[in-house]
């Protein structure tokens, strides 16, 4: 056996390209696409101002029932016809939905995307919404969901939403909702939704071969009959760190694993610290390398996994530490993962984390930015953000400037340990002693 | 129609060791996937070792004579890359994807996990992954509703010593009782040159690949005796159903409906995956018209079929559904049985057949659209089949099924003598 024992370095580095970013005003609507030359699949995504940011307070789940109504008839055809024509051009409808927006998209082979596109603005434009069908379609959403908080993280995950932003705001609330929200939703609530924001032009996003795409076609189809302009989207919101740590406990009983949220508010997404806050938060918990996933996973064994990062949206954001542990070193595993946020907030990064961080994050720009699907995302990033084309390749200069201090300083700044809320979703007979026991903050049960 | 599904350049070489080298050249972007399928799964496993070649991926992470522990992810995430490493009952395949100046760094590093690991081998290590493994079962299995349904199928479909009997993620009593040097004959029993596919796909060209392979991979030795897994190719009918009741912490009735198919990278299993999506795959699948929809019994969201790709034996197609509110499993059951028992009475329409055909070709371009979809695919094929460049053939024999095929797979393989149920209740209150 013989091997080459010293490590080779990089070869010529290549110029790092963004794919061409083609904008422009066709039909009432705005078109952002990307030319994927000699790509032989291509998407096309409707983007609309219906996030669930955009649900009233009491009405959470009504953009994902919304999501399903769609594709129950169209003002040309039922439920049978649409899905048998949809599907017969390759694809399915694909929606999606976060707090700042709504998406529709399909994917297709590229001589497909005309019809796609005709079949999916069919959807959106002009969905039938017969009252028997949206009961129906809101009762099996309710149905999913429960079937969905069975699993552990859910329940976590809204108990920590509603402690860090508060149950009577709409962000402090799950973002798809809960079985009961989504229960109590009438028919008017869905249609009402539909016509105040699905009818409106949005923008469509395309990416793909531009020279086997029409794009003034593409946008008369999913612009036609659609009206109204830009609603006000409102600023950041404020939001109040904790006063001191707390653990609530969501009890599983029987679990052999805990579920572990940790969190606090962070700084929304147009933030000027963005760039060197999310860099700390890699290097905490963000990258298989992190200090979270090295000392909780690869050095105690605790774990399968665990991740630490902050999350924007326009309006809000949060840091959170999420992951599931053995239920017998569920204290020791919770005492550690706050002891790594505090010294990363105490004592900042290294160069050695930071250039792993960094360099990390702008590979990931050329190593992830591959696909249709991909591509169609980063426009969409480019759109609800309001950043210019070549954001992607302005990130990743910001990404490989950023300096041991900058980044120190924001994890100084924005890591929050002694305000931390801590849930776990686990078996609480067995693991409360020892919670009560670590002195980490006061625990409460979660009723 | 397309002639081809894989219209890129491919070229082969084999090392003296015997290292099989794919490279299909794609300037498109930046970028390099480089994979390494190594021809061994839990299918190699011998009673006793069950799990073993996962807890193996996990420790190829863990440093090699060159490279210190976890350094591996440093260097590969440090030079802006993607990794990943999965372990099936076929196969182990280890894979990452980096801008194309760290091409040499990747190889490198595959080089050193498969000539030099032995070495770096520790207790400590392997103790330390066995309790990430042990957190792996339970996060993936044991902790969530229906989880084990896998681990439940496969004794079912596979008699006791057939190689698929045993799920992959294996048995914990066997990790706990192997010692080091167990784990060290694994590896040097099957992570040899001549046991491995080196598939490098992107912004490179074959010369420069072949050159490097050379220089890192070359001065491996080959292994002359490796084991071959059992044959696993013919299951006997036992001319009756196998049926498992399980009464679990779940939320709703499931059942699952399973059968013995034909090995991936056949032509009946062509037929099987033509037919799974007939049968499973979208809202104008058969289930779901007819069960989601149409009688209304099962969950929208959870209903499906789907074939396994595997290749060493009859691979198994998996339909299931949930039950909606107040529907029983045996009504369910009785539903989702009769959906597939039509396959064989109720022929298959032209316009299914269409809508079936262009979801798999969306499919298909779906994963040669990124370069390691790519390098996977052809790591595939170079190693069950002997060659890359039939990657190609796949996409036009599935277009080429007919209704008449599906029709007489189905009543040859889907019969209730030949079937699978496995179903959950939920536990009274």
């Amino acid at each position: 056996m013989s091997l080459i024992t010293t490590r080779p370095g990089p070869g010529a580095a290549r110029a790092y390209r963004f794919p061409q970013v083609v904008r422009r005003t066709a039909a009432g609507g705005q078109v952002v696409a990307a030319h994927l030359p000699g790509q032989n699949l291509a998407v096309a995504l409707l983007l609309l101002d219906g996030g669930a940011g955009r649900e009233p307070v009491g009405k959470e789940g009504l953009g994902a029932v919304l999501a399903k109504a769609l594709e129950e008839g169209t003002a040309q055809r039922d439920a049978t016809a649409y899905a048998l024509a949809i599907e017969a051009l390759g694809t399915e409808l694909a929606t999606g939905l976060d707090w700042d927006s709504f998406q529709v998209s399909v994917q297709v082979p590229v001589d497909r995307l005309t019809a796609a596109v005709e079949l999916l603005a069919e959807a959106v434009r002009t969905p039938r919404l017969d009252p028997a069908d949206v009961l129906r379609v809101r009762d099996d959403e309710a149905t999913a969901l429960r079937m969905d908080w069975a699993n552990p993280g859910p329940r976590a995950d809204a108990v920590l939403r509603a402690e860090l932003f508060g149950a009577q705001h709409r962000w402090g609330r799950p973002l798809y909702g809960d079985p009961d929200s989504v229960a109590a939703l009438e028919v008017d609530d869905v249609t009402v939704f539909h016509s105040e924001w699905f009818i409106r032009p949005g923008t469509l996003v395309v990416a793909g071969d531009l020279e086997r795409i029409d794009l003034d076609a593409l946008a008369a189809t999913a612009f036609a009959g659609a009206g109204g302009g830009p609603v006000e989207r409102g600023g950041p919101v404020e939001v109040p760190l904790a006063g001191q740590r707390r653990i609530i406990l969501v009890d599983r009983p029987g679990s052999v694993q805990s579920t572990l949220r940790l969190g606090h508010p962070s700084p929304h997404r147009a933030h000027p610290d963005h760039v060197p806050m999310t860099l700390a938060g890699t290097v905490l918990g963000g990258a298989f390398t992190s200090r979270l996933n090295h000392l909780i996973r690869e050095v105690r064994g605790y774990t399968y996994g665990i991740r630490g990062d902050f999350a924007s949206s326009r309006r809000f954001g949060r840091f959170a530490v999420s992951s599931g542990v053995q239920t017998a070193v569920t204290a020791p595993a919770l005492v550690e993962s706050v002891g790594e946020v505090s010294r990363t907030q105490l004592t900042g990064v290294t160069e050695d984390e930071l250039e792993v961080a960094r360099s990390w994050r702008a590979g990931q720009l050329s190593v992830e930015l591959q696909s249709p699907r991909a591509i169609a995302a980063a426009l969409s990033t480019l759109v609800v953000h309001d950043l210019p084309d070549d954001y992607h390749a302005r990130l990743r200069e910001q990404l490989l400037a950023a300096t041991v201090e900058d980044v120190s300083a924001a994890a100084a700044t924005y890591l929050h340990p002694e305000s931390l809320t801590m849930v776990i979703e686990g078996d609480a007979a067995v693991v409360r002693d020892e919670l009560v026991a670590s002195g980490l903050g006061e625990v409460v049960d979660h009723t | 129609m397309p002639d081809s599904g894989f219209p890129w350049p491919i070229e082969t070489t084999r090392l003296d060791n015997g290292l099989r080298v794919v490279v299909s050249e794609d300037r498109t972007a930046p970028a390099v996937a480089v994979n390494l399928w190594y021809d061994v799964g839990s299918r190699h496993e011998p009673a006793g070792q069950t799990g073993f070649a996962h807890l193996f991926e996990h420790l190829m992470f863990e440093g090699s004579v060159n490279v210190a522990k976890t350094e591996h992810m440093k260097l590969i995430q440090g030079a802006g890359g993607s990794l990943n490493a999965t372990t099936n009952p076929d196969r182990t395949n280890y894979f990452e994807t980096v801008p194309a100046e760290h091409l040499e760094l990747a190889l490198w590093l595959e080089a050193d996990r498969m000539g030099g690991l032995v070495p770096a081998l520790t207790q400590e290590t392997l103790d330390n992954q066995r309790d990430v493994v042990k957190n792996e079962r339970r996060q993936r299995y044991e902790n969530v509703p229906y989880g084990d349904a896998w681990l439940r199928l496969l004794p079912l479909l596979y008699p006791p010593g057939h190689p698929y009997h045993h799920a992959t993620i294996g048995s914990m009593a066997d990790l706990n009782a192997a010692d080091l040097a167990t784990f060290q004959e694994f590896h040097s029993t099957y992570y040899a040159p001549n046991n491995a596919v080196l598939t490098v796909v992107g912004d490179t060209d074959a010369a420069e690949v072949f050159a490097l392979a050379d220089k890192y991979f070359g001065g491996l030795a080959a292994r002359a005796d490796i084991p071959a897994a059992p044959d696993g190719r013919t299951v006997p009918a036992t001319g009756r159903p196998a049926v498992e009741t399980v009464t679990a912490d779940v939320p709703a009735p499931r059942v699952y409906v399973a059968h013995r198919t034909h090995p991936f990278g056949t032509q009946g299993y062509d037929v099987t995956t033509v037919l799974g999506t007939v049968l499973g795959s979208g809202r104008g699948s058969r289930l779901y018209q007819r069960l989601a929809d149409g009688e209304r019994i099962a969950q929208p969201d959870l209903v499906g079929a789907y074939g396994v790709d595997l290749a060493h034996a009859p691979a198994p197609l998996i339909a299931t559904a949930t039950a909606r509110p107040g529907v029983s499993a045996e009504r369910l059951r009785d539903g989702l049985a009769e959906v597939v028992d039509e396959l064989a009475t109720v022929p298959v329409t032209a316009a299914e057949l269409d809508r079936a055909k262009a979801l798999l070709s969306t499919m298909w371009w779906r994963q040669m659209s990124t370069v390691d979809g790519r390098a996977d695919t052809l790591g595939r094929y170079a190693t069950q089949f002997g060659d890359p460049a039939r990657a190609a053939d796949r996409l036009p024999a599935w277009l080429a099924v007919t209704a008449e095929q599906i029709a007489e797979q189905a009543a040859e393989l889907l019969g209730a003598a030949d079937r699978v149920i496995l179903t959950y209740l939920p536990e009274e209150n």
